[in-house]
């Protein structure tokens, strides 16, 4: 073997730590923003044999679920697909394996209820002026770290005053109160799917419209299944980075893209809601990403918001959105081809507003909740007629 | 020589001290600027520090025994390690912060705990080794050398480090500029150790060099290490408050204090709501007092067109910070005062028409101060007849979670006995508005009849302020919460309890473990050791229930409070100079000492029950001289009864510095919030009583 001289080897070593500076070696002094630095997943876990020993009254048995071996089960929801022995609790913290069986705790046991603006959830295209009569359970099946319902969407049913309101009263006290639509929302709706699905049909039967308000992490079947009673949607996409869902929010993105596509290909309208947090999806090159997957999988109809965001929760140690940065964004993907771009939790005017994808006048004049100017004729632009994407009346 | 060798040592000793006090003040800063900044924390920082130096000083003489004699040599490059380590852990401390946790996120308290303690390990446990290891240096030439006056030396070291911070260093230099000069004594004294025991090897001069280089690289790296991931740092300043950062990011400035993004020029809806809900209520509001003020404020102000407001900012560089950057502006009859806001109103016999507390939560004693009876009443006095008083808690958007509803009861509770009208409004924030006329719900309706333009409470307010919002808020409020009064301050308990549930955590297994881990160590001490375990206890105690006392009835006065930290250190020396001179050293000379703790510590029962406001400032500075004075009494007669031998030495001093930490951590965390200031007062004097009895069996058994 040859042998190197002791000039030679400093030479190859200097050269070897220079090329290790690239690679971020030395670490930790090579933290980078964003994804790379802290834990990389902060995805939930099942809570074993955190079950209650009784199930009490608002107990209702899962609808999709697969019984297994040695009493196992394994729920069919989400895709966290929990898979949980008897006496444990799914990651959502709403279902519970008993003795061989799933059910939901949340049935009929809404923690949070209220009527709001539509324009609130935020859907700007559906039946705008409307007001929705929210509800929500606890339970969720991601871990955001600025949710901003984290009172009930990271924690048990057992643990929060709530309500007894059964799908009958849900639909009747909407009707009492002028509203039309009802919105599932403020926690993760899906993990009270069983509750939603048997509300949303007799709120259907009864002339008032289903709203889906979620973060979209929700298996096929499912899905489809609450499409046939579902008017409307607004689905979180939270990033476009599968490493920021797991960092930030606990969750997969692909389930996510999913979700849109089957609603897309369904027929029902939604709307999509990217809040930007600063240092993580502040990415322009990202946005234009997501971007060019809505367009090519969705096409440039639905509508997209950007919102600001605030230190909330435990991301309580960044700073807001500067609102320019949102502004920049609505820019950028209008330009990439998206004809309806909001921007939210700012002020700025012109991003509340609804303009003709066409002739570009102001068809919607939005000054918070309140719309002064309505230009809309049943579906069409006033001015040029042109069909504006959405469910209007 | 042998004279030399010991003065040599002496110097590295008082050296030590200073460096490490300084050094403990700015590691404190750090982590509250990297983790969030309540009691709670503050306490465990300061557990964390006692007990490893506690750890540390035990295990000098089981390391000296076994594994590394004594020799001035060794405590040459321990000092060195010492002198070094400073720079490199507040580098590591900030670069690790976003390593172990995500970055922007708050952490937990677990998790806070062992970030701390390993961080800090190594420093505080060779700080903890020194002391003792210096001791039985001298005593390889000197064994009739006494434990006592290291203890004394070590003491004056502290004493000044203290006071060169507090009065000096915080005022002047950033805190690795601080290390680099708190930390040259040490170097120097250590070049002059090896110095004299003729020692001139050239590892000296590489080991002088290295540390010297370190503690200058710190200097060089500082500006690096603290900068954003976000947008970029276009101030950074350290004021004797904490640290004050201003970040921008595009045509955003958003001011961090002490590393919570506090206030930004874009923060529209919070500046609308804080300034109109209270001002929609009055007719034409004149005179308005403004505690603390954020972006944006100042312009909504301006359109109620007041004749004079007061805009009350503790920290001048906060003030300065938010005109130079543009988050608030200059307007006519705007005055700015530097003062505490609650001393300030207390001093002022002036009138307003709106009085606008704009202040976080109540997560720290200081800021609760502004959320008790006493404040309600002195606000009130300074209220004209239709006055507004406003104030806010954190919101929430759709339940309000429990202890956030017992906060918000136990607030309402205590100021409704002040203000015959309470109105809560829910939202982003919670706005409790109080007044004696009555207060009306629709704001924006009040705001158009007076002309006032506004943007986000125009298009919101009726969105997310609906009437059912407003009844079921005020419906949830619990007649029964216990109120929250200066003495017995409610909101830091539920604050507490609120920050575990955030994180889905419980102190209990702490606690459980710390408990057992005490009781296993109380049952292995002597009587002697428990005397200063609790009289460390007493002390540490003491010295927060005195500050504690000191802000309700003087305020926060920064220079004030430096020096009430100090006399509690200041004392320790004649103390300790007096029982090293004592000839009759008994134990009942110890229990005569916990007689007078007791005593003093019954006196101030008697003045806080009294009230304090008639008292001057100094006496609580004599009585925080007094307890310490007593404190420092007891080391040197519990080791002459000891033995004064190298295992008493190591004992008695970390049964001192185990007995501070539990102190600092029960007291804060535990006897204040949930027993209020008198039952703990009480408290230790149970503990001192304790220690009588101990020592009062003890006598007679022998």
């Amino acid at each position: 073997m040859k042998k190197i001289s002791r000039r030679h080897f400093l030479y190859c070593g200097a050269g070897l730590l220079c090329s290790a500076v690239q690679a971020n070696t030395f670490w930790p002094f090579c933290v980078e923003a964003g994804a790379a630095a802290g834990p990389a997943d902060i995805r939930g876990r099942v809570f074993k044999g955190d079950a209650p020993q009784k199930l009490w009254k608002w107990s209702h048995e899962g609808f999709f679920y697969t019984k297994l071996d040695n009493k196992r089960v394994r729920c069919g929801i989400c895709p966290n697909r929990c898979l949980l022995s008897p006496g444990d609790r799914s990651v959502c913290r709403s279902r519970v394996n008993m003795d061989g069986t799933l059910y939901s705790l949340t049935y009929g046991n809404p923690c949070s209820m209220n009527v709001d603006p539509i324009e609130k959830k935020p859907l700007y295209h559906f039946k705008p002026r409307s007001k929705a009569f929210s509800i929500a359970t606890t339970g969720c099946n991601f871990r955001c770290l600025n949710c901003q319902n984290w009172e009930i969407s990271q924690t048990k049913p057992h643990q929060v005053r709530h309500y007894e309101l059964f799908p009958a009263d849900v639909v009747k006290t909407a009707q009492n109160t002028g509203c039309e639509s009802i919105a599932y929302t403020y926690s993760e709706a899906t993990t009270f799917f069983e509750y939603m699905i048997d509300t949303a049909r007799l709120a259907r039967d009864n002339g008032i419209s289903n709203l889906w308000i979620s973060n979209g992490y929700i298996n096929l079947k499912p899905l489809l299944k609450l499409c046939g009673v579902l008017d409307a949607a607004n689905i979180n996409l939270k990033s476009f980075s599968d490493a920021i869902y797991r960092k930030l929010n606990g969750g997969r993105l692909q389930p996510v893209l999913n979700t849109f596509k089957t609603l897309h290909e369904q027929g029902v309208h939604f709307e999509m809601t990217t809040l930007i947090v600063p240092g993580y999806v502040d990415d322009a090159e990202m946005v234009k990403q997501m971007c060019g997957w809505i367009l090519t999988n969705l096409g440039p109809d639905y509508p997209l918001h950007f919102l600001r965001f605030f230190p909330r929760y435990k991301l309580d140690r960044l700073p807001s959105t500067p609102v320019s940065t949102l502004v920049r964004f609505r820019k950028l993907a209008m330009a990439e081809g998206i004809h309806y771009v909001y921007v939210g939790n700012a002020s700025y005017p012109e991003g509340n507003n609804t303009y003709c994808h066409n002739c570009k006048k102001l068809l919607i004049e939005r000054i918070g909740y309140f719309i002064p100017t309505y230009n809309l004729d049943g579906n069409q632009c006033k001015y040029c007629r042109t069909v504006i994407p959405g469910r209007w009346t | 020589m042998k004279r030399k060798n010991e003065r040599a040592i002496t110097r590295v000793v008082i050296a030590t001290g200073i460096s490490s006090v300084v050094t403990q003040l700015l590691i404190i800063r750090e982590f509250l600027a990297q983790f969030q900044g309540n009691e709670f924390v503050i306490a465990l920082i300061l557990f964390n520090w006692l007990i490893l130096g506690g750890i540390g000083t035990l295990l000098a003489r089981w390391v000296t025994r076994r594994l590394w004699k004594a020799t001035v040599n060794r405590l040459g490059w321990l000092s060195f390690v010492l002198a070094g380590l400073p720079a490199a852990q507040i580098l590591i401390i900030r670069q690790f912060r976003d390593v172990f946790f995500i970055h922007g996120s708050s952490v937990g308290f677990y998790p806070t705990l062992a970030f701390t303690f390993f961080t800090i390990a190594p420093y505080c446990l060779v700080l903890g080794f020194v002391l003792p290891y210096s001791l039985f240096v001298i005593r390889t030439e000197n064994p009739d050398y006494p434990g006592t006056r290291i203890y004394i030396i070590d003491n004056l070291g502290d004493v000044s480090g203290g006071a060169l911070f507090s009065f000096a260093l915080v005022f002047l230099v950033t805190p690795l500029q601080a290390v680099f000069l708190a930390n040259l004594p040490l170097v120097l004294s250590t070049c002059l150790l090896f110095r004299v025991s003729s020692r001139h090897h050239p590892a000296v001069y590489l080991g002088t060099g290295m540390t010297v280089a370190i503690l200058a690289v710190g200097i060089v790296l500082e500006p690096a290490s603290l900068n954003p991931w976000e947008g970029k740092l276009v101030f950074y300043g350290e004021s004797r408050y904490g640290r004050i950062q201003v970040q921008q990011d595009r045509d955003q400035f958003t001011l961090f204090v002490s590393g919570n993004p506090l206030y930004s020029n874009q923060n529209l809806s919070i500046a609308e709501e804080t300034i109109h809900y209270p001002l929609a209520q009055l007719h034409q509001a004149n005179n308005i007092l403004l505690i603390s003020a954020e972006g944006g404020m100042m312009v909504e102000l301006e359109k109620h067109k007041p004749a004079s407001v007061d805009y009350v900012e503790l920290d001048p560089q906060v003030a300065e910070v938010q005109f130079r950057f543009g988050l608030i502006k200059k307007i006519p009859g705007l005055k700015v005062i530097h003062q505490d806001g609650r001393a300030y109103l207390a001093g002022s016999d002036k009138i307003y028409d709106a009085i606008i507390v704009n202040l976080s939560e109540p997560d720290t004693f200081q800021l609760n101060r502004f959320f008790t009876d006493r404040f309600f009443a002195l606000a009130r006095r300074h209220l004209s007849g239709h006055g507004v008083l406003s104030f806010t808690m954190k919101g929430y958007d759709n339940y309000l979670d429990e202890p956030q509803r017992r906060k918000l009861s136990s607030l309402y509770n205590t100021v409704t006995d002040y203000f015959d009208n309470v109105l809560l409004l829910p939202g982003q924030k919670i706005f409790f508005l109080c007044s004696s006329q009555p207060l009306r719900t629709d704001i924006p309706a009040l705001l158009a009849k007076k002309g006032i333009h506004t943007r986000y409470i125009r298009g919101y307010y009726y969105g997310n302020l609906t009437h059912e919002r407003i009844e079921r808020l005020t419906a949830l409020i619990d007649p029964t919460a216990p109120k929250n009064r200066d003495y017995s301050p409610q909101l830091i308990r539920l604050m507490f309890m609120q920050w575990f549930a955030k994180f889905s955590a419980s102190p209990t297994i702490f606690i459980a473990v710390l408990g057992i881990l005490c009781l296993i160590y109380l049952m292995r001490i002597r009587a002697e050791e428990f005397v200063l375990f609790s009289t460390g206890f007493t002390v540490m105690g003491s010295e927060i229930l005195v500050i504690f006392a000191f802000q309700i009835f003087f305020g926060y006065i920064y220079l004030q409070i430096g020096m009430i930290v100090t006399v509690f250190l200041a004392g320790l020396l004649p103390g300790a100079w007096f029982g090293d001179r004592l000839r009759y050293r008994s134990k009942q000379t110890l229990a005569v000492a916990d007689g007078l703790l007791i005593v003093l510590m019954g006196l101030l029962i008697i003045v806080l029950k009294q009230g304090g406001d008639y008292l001057p400032v100094a006496f609580f500075l004599v009585f925080g001289f007094a307890i310490s004075l007593i404190c420092g009494f007891q080391f040197p007669v519990a080791l002459y009864l000891r033995g004064g031998d190298a295992p008493a030495v190591t004992r008695t001093f970390s049964a001192d510095l185990i007995g501070a930490a539990c102190g600092t951590l029960i007291t804060n965390v535990v006897l204040i919030p949930y027993c209020g200031i008198i039952w703990a007062a009480a408290g230790l004097i149970g503990l001192k009583l304790c220690s009588l009895i101990v020592m009062v069996v003890l006598h007679e058994k022998n």
